[in-house]
């Protein structure tokens, strides 16, 4: 019982950061019907630059996480202005999109590679402290990374559900043509989707950093965050999240039941079930072409 | 000389591997993320079939190229009937090829993460040179068929063409099928030439590659792919200095290319003599035209 409320927690925990991707991709793919592919490098971006902003800058921990947030969300909405614009604009398949997308991944990707090296590096420890709650043992900065993130997904909801420019943002998903039509300024949406995703994926960058290290290649995490989007269905924000709890719980009790090793192994065999027998997800829409 | 050799023997495996993602993304704009998994049971299998078998040499290459085919239909048949498309059909065939690759990394039979060595080398210039042409005609007919209208008529518009009676399914099955058998074919012929297989050949790098020379090369186009691939692997051999920023610089191409020239390179252009002759015409016309033009402002 210990073990299994031990492999609960951890579960959460790491269900938590992948709350936070998937949240980013739907956010994206509810408003544009595309996949981000660029989001793995966003999110190495977010955990270098708060790497680099505690060893190299001395700055201190809040505003280390403050500037890596912002660089990140940067970083995608520059991504945005120069990948996806121009083929926005010119309403081009969505192959096209994915090409591009998955083309600045790799740049980003590999200039971070050559620039800083490949090499893994442990994060500065910010505190080791382990809660003790009747027999299960619990790092402080686990508890630190879910309640932050569970924070940033709560002001993300009230934003977009409370808010005049999340009803903007809604009404865009809804129909994007027709929201444009109404006056509302589709780039900016663009702009303010991207930030946001960018803000979510560097909070993860940060958090993975912490718990494992920091390495150019820690973003092949976020197709897990995509495979849990699509369990919870495409598009849809309360799906990302329970898709993700799901994901992070299950992987954990996989590796603590069965071995670590199968762990991957059956979170694709996972995603092929979830695809064949309901592709759209628990919450998704239907992707299937309408005329 | 030997390097040369090197080169074509890579250089055409390569190709045929293009040839066959061409078919099925270039044609028929399915997207996939994991054909390099359809290489590693090509390889794999074709390895199996001489080593443990005896089955002859160019035999199991291609015994092994159908097995990949036949492998295809599985992650195939499903996706396709719950009519899974773009990126959702991308995913599907990453997370199929990653399953494929950590199976073989847990296979203690065929070597697990260690490989599989003592391949012997039978896979020279001339063999990989004989597959690269007789390959490259059946996809060049393939794409003339009616089968390959087909394909093109799904990937133009899926609805359109159902409606004017193509079997999308069968149509995208086959599509897959024979990408499939074409990498697998490849991956054979890679093994028998690197004498061992390890899964860590068969990662996601190795289908970025192929569907480099995809983007480059052209959708809809046979012969685009096939030098792109070439030159794709030629170059950075060549410069290998560079080889560090190969992968900046295809990023960095990726996005230009989609913005400024998405039809590739080559566009859907075949290449053909004609198309030669044709070409050069055009400049002679131009530089005539040009030259006349010249003339009228001198007067």
């Amino acid at each position: 019982m210990t073990l299994f409320l031990q492999q609960l927690v951890s579960g959460i925990s790491i269900g938590s950061v992948y709350a936070l991707l998937a949240v980013g991709y739907a956010l994206v793919y509810s408003v544009f019907s595309f996949t981000n592919w660029a989001f793995d490098a966003f999110m190495v971006v977010g955990a270098f630059g708060a790497f680099y902003a505690i060893t190299d800058f001395k700055l201190p921990i809040p505003l280390a996480l403050l500037f890596a947030i912002l660089f990140t969300m940067l970083v995608s909405v520059f991504v945005e202005r120069m990948a996806y614009r121009p083929l926005r604009i010119r309403e081009a398949p969505r192959l096209f999109m994915m090409i591009s997308a998955m083309g600045a991944n790799m740049s980003i990707i590999n200039i971070i590679n050559l620039q800083f090296g490949g090499h893994f590096r442990n994060f500065p420890q910010i505190t080791g402290e382990t809660l003790s709650v009747g027999g299960i043992k619990i790092g402080m900065m686990d508890v630190f990374a879910a309640v932050f993130s569970f924070i940033t997904l709560i002001l993300l909801w009230i934003f977009l559900y409370r808010t005049k420019m999340g009803l903007g943002i809604r009404a865009s998903a809804l129909d994007l043509l027709t929201s444009g039509i109404m006056g509302i300024n589709n780039d900016m949406v663009a702009i303010i989707i991207f930030g946001i995703s960018g803000i979510l994926s560097g909070v993860a960058g940060v958090f993975y950093g912490i718990k494992y290290a920091v390495f150019p290649y820690l973003g092949l995490v976020t197709i897990k965050a995509m495979i849990a989007s699509i369990i919870g269905g495409l598009g849809s924000l309360p799906g990302a999240v329970v898709g993700s709890l799901l994901l992070g719980i299950l992987e954990t009790l996989v590796s603590g039941y069965i071995s670590s090793e199968w762990r991957d192994l059956f979170t694709f065999s996972l995603l092929i079930i979830v695809l064949l027998f309901m592709p759209n997800g628990l919450f998704g829409k239907s992707t299937k072409e309408k005329l | 000389m030997d390097y040369l050799i090197t080169v074509g023997i890579l250089g055409g495996i390569n190709i045929i591997a293009a040839m066959g993602l061409a078919i099925l993304t270039g044609y028929t704009g399915l997207f996939s993320l994991g054909h390099a998994a359809f290489m590693a049971v090509g390889g794999y299998s074709s390895a199996l079939l001489f080593m443990k078998l005896n089955v002859p040499f160019i035999l199991a290459v291609i015994l092994g190229g159908f097995i990949a085919g036949i492998v295809s239909l599985f992650i195939g048949i499903p996706t396709f009937r719950s009519q899974l498309t773009g990126d959702y059909f991308a995913i599907a065939t990453y997370g199929f090829a990653e399953a494929i690759r950590l199976i073989l990394n847990k296979w203690a039979y065929v070597g697990g993460a260690e490989g599989m060595p003592g391949i012997p080398k039978l896979s020279n210039v001339w063999v990989v040179l004989g597959f690269t042409v007789v390959l490259a005609y059946l996809a060049n007919n393939f794409t003339h068929s009616q089968h390959g209208r087909n394909c093109v008529s799904i990937k133009q518009d899926e609805v359109a063409a159902q409606m004017m009676g193509v079997n999308v399914f069968k149509t995208k099955l086959m599509s897959l099928f024979i990408s499939a058998v074409y990498c697998g074919i490849a991956g054979g012929l890679m093994g028998f030439y690197f004498s061992y297989l390890i899964p860590a050949l068969f990662g996601s790098g190795r289908s970025s590659d192929m569907l480099a020379s995809i983007v480059f090369g052209g959708m809809e186009s046979l012969i685009g792919p096939i030098i792109t691939s070439f030159l794709l692997f030629a170059i950075p051999q060549l410069l290998y200095v560079l080889d560090k920023y190969r992968l900046i610089v295809y990023g960095l191409l990726f996005v230009v290319m989609m913005i400024f020239r998405p039809q590739g390179l080559l566009g859907y252009r075949q290449m053909s003599v004609e198309d030669f002759k044709r070409t050069i015409s055009s400049f002679k016309n131009r530089f005539k035209k040009q030259g006349s033009a010249a003339d009228k402002g001198e007067q």
